[in-house]
């Protein structure tokens, strides 16, 4: 099994093709995400007119203590020139006691801006409030402030939700075409005759498959996982901390597609058809699934039930689930299930059909 | 050591192979020789366990094949008719991959990997991708690869189709010397009968997915040996002399071959005189007559009325 399986991989590197695909799809996806969400590293520029300059910095230092906005010093005239010029969308201004926001379009941005922006100035308000109270207690006060704020930016909007989700589900979305299109390889196989050459060899048939499957496995559960790790730490989007939840969902999600791969596989025998089909079955799967726009939008009640049938609809919304509401596998169970439930019985019937095509 | 039962084979109704029985004994080496589309890559996947039959059944060492499979699997090296192997691979990385499969490791299948490429006469290619290969180093590597695990019956699907003589040759002296001085036991298929009446002790011919005859070349040459075949050399084709000769009371076939014909006629009777006035009444210009002793070619021409080829 694990010489299959080496194989596999050796075959991938031979592949270069394959192998920009793989990696490739990944990176350029992320930069366009990068560019398209635009919600990490939004500049503000911020003025005032009533701080003194180093009053100035010391708020900009703390607003910009999360990266989420990138909060920059201004001053009147120039903000209200770009509003006018519509160079900048909004921008904030200072005063001694209070905050107030300047306006220029409306942007999607600006509920999540002002909700922040409210949140650190509350936070900072009440803390000077009981310092001034208890000039002492200053380490124990501010922790406990600190606690407040994580729960307070646990409280997500639906906002939050939708577009996270279609982070995620775009992910998926490219992830999907790389296993699928890597699985072409089995077919492959199947077409020149190495598969023959194992079936007749000593390995029996259920290692040949498992070395097969265990690499489509690994490689696109290693792609998602890069993915992510490129969007969390190149993009800087939230992907909070349940590691142990995210990969359950990724591997369960990865076998569901590997398993649909299979189906395919069974029912289109030759690689050529495969290269037009799975583009259009990826693609449409993945705005029925909710990859593209929040399913939140489509009022068809057809269309939401053929949404519920695609795995990539329960890996968006369990990796949503768990990076915004901390939900834990007992609480991911239903979704977990039914990717599983629908790896197995694609699988199922993938491999009966690929049996009965190779016996006829 | 190897017998197949009645094995036959259907794919929607339509019986490709037909109760076919065929037997090797060890360091036999025997020819499977039918036309294009005859069933002899069938038989040959059922054989080598790749294709359950409709019906019938494989033996090996008194095993049921189809049932107790790892027996023969470990001792039975299949060359498959099409190239099959990992072509954007080296032919060492291909050897390496499918020792393995046959679970040789570490030293012992280095000495084996460098044993086998100087026996195919590719250690210096070793390295390149198959798919830079040309026809003839394909099919060598293809035979290569199933040599690695040393063996003891070799089942080979026309392993020379489509290649040039020199290639060819190489092949069929290899395969000659490893039955002859390894012992081992070889089927050897192929729709060339030259290829099968040097290198085979014993021939089945199959056709239309039927075993029509079979025994050793003389055996099977014996069936016309009451017969004697007649190549009659043109200067140009002529339609008209073509039926005359089919008509003539003591022909029995006529097939167009070359710029010229090929006639099957009893021994022993005087056809040559009765040619030339055939010829002459057609106005035909014969440029070379030769009575040659028969071919398998010839046995398959007597037994369907066809050429193996065309
Ligand atoms: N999977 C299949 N489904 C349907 N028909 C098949 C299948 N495989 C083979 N056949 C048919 O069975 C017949 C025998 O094919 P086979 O490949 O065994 O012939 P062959 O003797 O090996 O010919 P060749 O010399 O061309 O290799 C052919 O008519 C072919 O069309
Ligand atoms: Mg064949």
């Amino acid at each position: 099994m694990w010489t299959v399986f080496k194989m596999q991989w050796l075959r991938l590197f031979k592949q270069p093709v394959l192998m920009i695909m793989f990696l490739g799809l990944t990176l350029v996806f992320v930069y366009f995400m990068g560019g398209a969400q635009g919600a990490q590293n939004i500049t503000v520029p911020t003025y005032s007119d009533e701080l003194s300059s180093e009053e100035l910095d010391r708020w900009i230092d703390r607003l910009n203590e999360e990266d989420t906005f990138q909060f920059v010093e201004s001053d009147y005239e120039t903000v209200f020139d770009d509003i006018r010029m519509n160079e900048t969308a909004f921008a904030l201004g200072l005063t001694e006691n209070n905050y107030e926001f300047l306006i220029g379009r409306e942007d999607m941005e600006i509920a999540t801006l002002i909700q922040y922006v409210d949140q650190i100035f509350t936070t900072e308000m009440r803390l000077q409030d009981v310092e001034d109270r208890f000039d002492l207690e200053d380490i124990t006060i501010r922790n406990f402030i600190e606690v407040e704020t994580v729960s307070r930016s646990a409280a997500v909007s639906s906002g939050d939700r939708s577009q996270l989700g279609v982070v995620v589900g775009m992910s998926l979305y490219f992830s999907i075409f790389s296993i699928l299109f890597l699985m072409i390889n089995l077919v492959e196989e199947k077409e020149s005759g190495t598969w023959n050459r194992l079936i007749f060899s000593p390995l029996t048939k259920t290692r040949i498959y498992m070395g097969q499957l265990s690499h489509y496995l690994l490689a696109g559960t290693f792609q998602i996982a890069l993915a992510f790790f490129i969007l969390r730490y190149l993009v800087g989007i939230e992907m909070g901390t349940n590691y142990l939840e995210m990969g359950v969902i990724i591997i369960s999600f990865v076998f569901a597609i590997v398993s649909l791969g299979m189906l395919l596989m069974g029912l289109i025998k030759s690689p050529q058809q495969l290269q037009v089909v799975i583009p259009i079955v990826t693609t449409s799967m993945a705005m029925l699934g909710g990859a593209f726009w929040p399913l939140e939008v489509v009022s068809n009640r057809l269309l939401l039930f053929i949404g519920n049938l695609m795995p990539i609809k329960y890996g968006i919304d369990a990796m949503t689930d768990t990076i915004l509401h901390d939900q834990t596998l007992s609480q991911l169970l239903t979704p977990i299930s039914v990717l599983l439930l629908m790896g197995i019985v694609f699988m199922g019937i993938g491999i009966n059909l690929i049996e009965r095509v190779s016996e006829n | 050591m190897l017998e197949t039962k009645n094995l036959t084979k259907a794919f929607k109704k339509k019986t490709v192979v037909s109760e076919v029985n065929i037997y090797l004994e060890k360091g036999e080496s025997v020819g499977l020789l039918g036309p294009n589309g005859a069933g002899k890559s069938t038989t040959i996947s059922m054989i080598s366990t790749l294709l359950p039959p409709t019906s019938g059944e494989v033996w090996f060492n008194g095993q049921n094949a189809l049932k107790e499979s790892q027996g023969l699997r470990k001792v039975m090296g299949v060359v498959p008719q099409e190239i099959a192997l990992y072509e954007e691979l080296s032919a060492y990385e291909n050897m390496k991959f499918f020792g393995k499969v046959y679970g040789l490791r570490g030293k012992e299948l280095e000495s084996r990997i460098t044993h086998v490429l100087d026996l195919i006469g590719l250690t210096d290619r070793k390295k390149d991708a198959v798919n830079t290969y040309s026809g003839g180093m394909k099919r060598r590597i293809n035979i290569g690869v199933t040599l690695l695990h040393e063996p003891e019956i070799l089942i080979m699907d026309e392993p020379t189709v489509g290649i040039d003589p020199q290639s060819r040759n190489y092949i069929l002296d290899m395969i000659k010397t490893l039955n002859k001085e390894k012992g081992i036991t070889v089927l050897y298929t192929s729709h060339y009968m030259e290829e099968v009446e040097k290198l085979c002790d014993r021939v089945y011919i199959m056709d239309h997915g039927e075993i029509i005859a079979s025994g050793t070349n003389e055996e099977l040459k014996s069936i016309l040996s009451n017969e004697e075949t007649i190549q009659i050399d043109v200067h140009t084709l002529s339609m008209g002399f073509q039926d005359n000769l089919l008509h003539h009371s003591s022909i029995r076939k006529v097939t167009e071959e070359g710029l010229g014909y090929r006639v099957i006629a009893p021994k022993g009777e005087d056809l040559l005189s009765e040619v030339f006035e055939l010829a002459k009444q057609t106005h035909t210009k014969i440029t070379g007559v030769s009575i040659q002793t028969p071919s398998l070619e010839d046995v398959f021409l007597h037994l369907t009325g066809r050429k193996l080829r065309d």
